[in-house]
């Protein structure tokens, strides 16, 4: 499979992926699909993260679009508070609020005036929700699907008080009508170049951050859980910190995506924290390639990408949703180990080729023919 | 060595399983770096019994002592922390790894999330780990996904397992079932070896295996011992015979 041969390759893969990623600015000056691409690459980094919790370790969160959300809003909070309010002048309160007869800015709107204070808020406060689930649901050996269900749960639960709670949070709007990010001099606009590379700069950062945790011993127990929870127990690991762990840094990467997010749409609504996004995210990295997180963000970019343009194609546009469907269904059917392991299986064939008789050449081609076990994992994860 | 020194202690260890007792007053003690071989008929517990010194099923009464430790109640990982080593029936190790990631994963010295954040693979232990691949036969597959091993091959790859993550106390369940006669006579030489440095239990049908390598045989029956004694007292012991009678008597198990 790709973790066990060609690390070198697999590196410069990465390498490659991440410089082409970068230079699309040089070729693109189109603000409008800068912004598109920019959507597509933060989608990436979402589907990098959920790779990371269900393709290296087999917990499957549904509920990842809260972290997502979570983060968005805290971005969103921070900028509102930046946004001159037209009713209520410039030390007044944010326009849904002055709607909503709130009178005061609550307590937990006051720290993020500070910048510092949201970007630390985006990713700890998924983080600290994801901490609350985990230390319910591992210690107790909660497995599997009842994990998937927890959490698609626990995202219906936010997405309903954040719909509910109108006065702090805008409810079904969601917070609208936000500043342009700027720090150190840079606007990060939603159309500028200086977004893209953000968004591009976190995607690459990501890919090799993810690379280098499960390369480490820590990644390596993580994928043996993956593979045999009760084993790993057995040899004294305390499985549930190590997947507590990998939940709260999935749950993190995502926050951070919500907040990047939130500064190419110019808004947050409760639909990024929504149940379609989360089922999206898992397609993304089903077909890309749950088990290595450059699968993932291609996935994600992939598949949201085809999306968009067969959307925006007047001859698809009753027909789209159609067409994906069936990419999925060819996809799931013929590449269980999603588009990544399109090399791998090329890689065998010419291997065969060259080579046909002797014994090990045989079993390497068979490793990934076979593609081992990913259809056995959706029961067991 | 003190070879007399009790390390493991077994005292009125009652297992029930919905009023059903698979274990009923098991009383057992091993010194330290003994090779004790388990067997009984079909349903006598030794199974449960594994389980219960692993930490795998709780006693419903009864102590426990390692070391003079006592770890009845202590969570299975912890166990494993304390030193008990547990190689199951069911082969279970890392099919999606390869083999030598399987035993970096069993070589479990340092067991903190965070300590292993920063701590690269193959690193110096390497070594010690192709060793231990050596030893039982699999150096050639070392960088095969243990998914494609035999099923001979995967039984030389839990107790390479238990090897690496180097267990004061090894419980064995069938350690040779599925394999060849050549691969049970190397696994036999390995227990062998181990014998003094580890304690070892083993849990075997096999009887020509047993003999291989015991000193001491434990008949268990019913979910208590039945007797306890060196193979020829065993094979000649009356009860013994009436307890395996309708199995075929225990030369022929």
């Amino acid at each position: 499979m790709n973790d066990h041969h060609k690390p070198i390759l697999r590196l410069l893969a990465y390498a490659i992926f991440c410089v082409a990623i970068l230079a699309v600015p040089l070729f693109v000056s189109d603000a409008y699909l800068l912004n598109k691409l920019a959507r597509y690459i933060i989608f990436g980094i979402l589907s990098l993260a959920l790779s990371l919790s269900w393709g290296y370790a087999g917990i499957l969160n549904l509920g990842l679009a809260a972290s997502f959300g979570l983060g968005s809003y805290c971005m969103a909070m921070a900028l509102k508070l930046r946004t001159i309010p037209i009713q209520t002048g410039v030390s007044g309160l944010p326009d849904f609020m002055a709607w909503n007869n709130v009178k005061t800015l609550p307590w937990f709107w006051e720290p993020f005036h500070s910048y510092v204070f949201a970007v630390f808020a985006g990713v700890a406060v998924p983080m600290l929700l994801a901490f609350l689930i985990a230390w319910f649901v591992f210690p107790a050996r909660v497995n599997g699907v009842y994990v998937a269900i927890i959490t698609l749960a626990m995202l219906v639960v936010t997405n309903l008080l954040v719909i509910d709670q109108q006065r702090f949070t805008g409810g079904f709007n969601g917070i609208t009508d936000l500043a342009t990010f700027s720090v150190f001099g840079v606007d990060f606009d939603s159309y500028s170049p200086a977004l893209y590379y953000l968004a591009g700069v976190t995607l690459s950062l990501s890919l090799f951050l993810g690379l280098a945790l499960m390369s480490s011993k820590t990644g390596l127990i993580l994928q043996a859980i993956r593979d045999d929870e009760t084993r790993v127990w057995y040899f004294g690991y305390d499985v549930a910190a190590y997947k507590t762990f990998i939940f709260c840094v999935s749950a993190g990467v995502a926050g951070f995506a919500g907040m990047l997010y939130t500064l190419v749409m110019e808004f947050a609504s409760p639909t990024f924290l929504a149940v379609p996004i989360s089922l999206s995210i898992v397609i993304w990295c089903a077909v890309g390639g749950r088990a290595s997180l450059l699968g993932a963000a291609l996935g994600a970019i992939v598949v949201t990408g085809v999306q968009g343009s067969l959307s925006e194609t007047p001859a698809f546009l009753d027909t789209w949703s159609l067409i994906m469907g069936a990419l999925f269904i060819i996809v799931v059917l013929f590449l269980p180990n999603g588009l990544v392991s399109l090399g791998d299986v090329f890689w065998a064939k010419r291997r065969e080729q060259r080579a046909p008789a002797p014994m090990a050449n045989a079993l390497a081609a068979t490793e990934a023919r076979r593609q081992p076990g990913a259809p056995r994992r959706e029961s067991t994860n | 060595m003190m070879i007399s020194e009790t390390f493991l202690r077994l005292q009125d260890i009652v297992v029930e399983f919905g009023g059903f007792r698979a274990v009923n007053g098991l009383n057992l003690e091993l010194k330290k770096g003994e090779l004790r071989c388990l067997i009984g008929p079909n349903g006598a517990g030794k199974t449960t019994a594994l389980d219960v010194m692993c930490g795998k099923v709780k006693p419903k009464a009864g102590r426990m002592t390692l070391k003079d430790r006592d770890i009845t109640d202590l969570p299975d990982y912890k166990m494993a922390r304390a030193g008990v080593g547990r190689k199951f029936q069911v082969p279970s190790f890392f099919r999606e790894l390869s083999v030598r990631d399987n035993l970096e994963v069993a070589y479990c010295k340092r067991l903190g999330v965070f300590a292993n954040v920063l701590r690269f693979r193959r690193s110096a232990e390497g070594d010690g780990l192709e060793k231990i691949a050596e030893l039982v036969g699999l150096e050639d597959f070392l960088d095969h996904l243990a998914g494609y091993l035999s099923h001979g091959q995967t039984q030389s790859l839990e107790i390479a397992l238990l090897l690496a993550q180097d267990s004061d106390l090894i419980l064995m369940d069938e350690p040779t079932a599925g394999m060849t006669s050549a691969e049970t006579m190397h696994t036999a030489k390995i227990l062998n070896a181990l014998r003094g440095r580890h304690t070892l239990l083993v849990v075997e049908h096999d009887m020509a295996f047993v003999r291989e390598i015991s000193d001491v045989i434990t008949v268990m029956h019913q979910g208590k011992v039945l007797a306890e004694g060196r193979a020829m007292e065993i094979q000649s012991n009356q009860a013994v015979k009436d307890a395996y009678l309708g199995s075929g008597g225990i030369s022929h198990a």
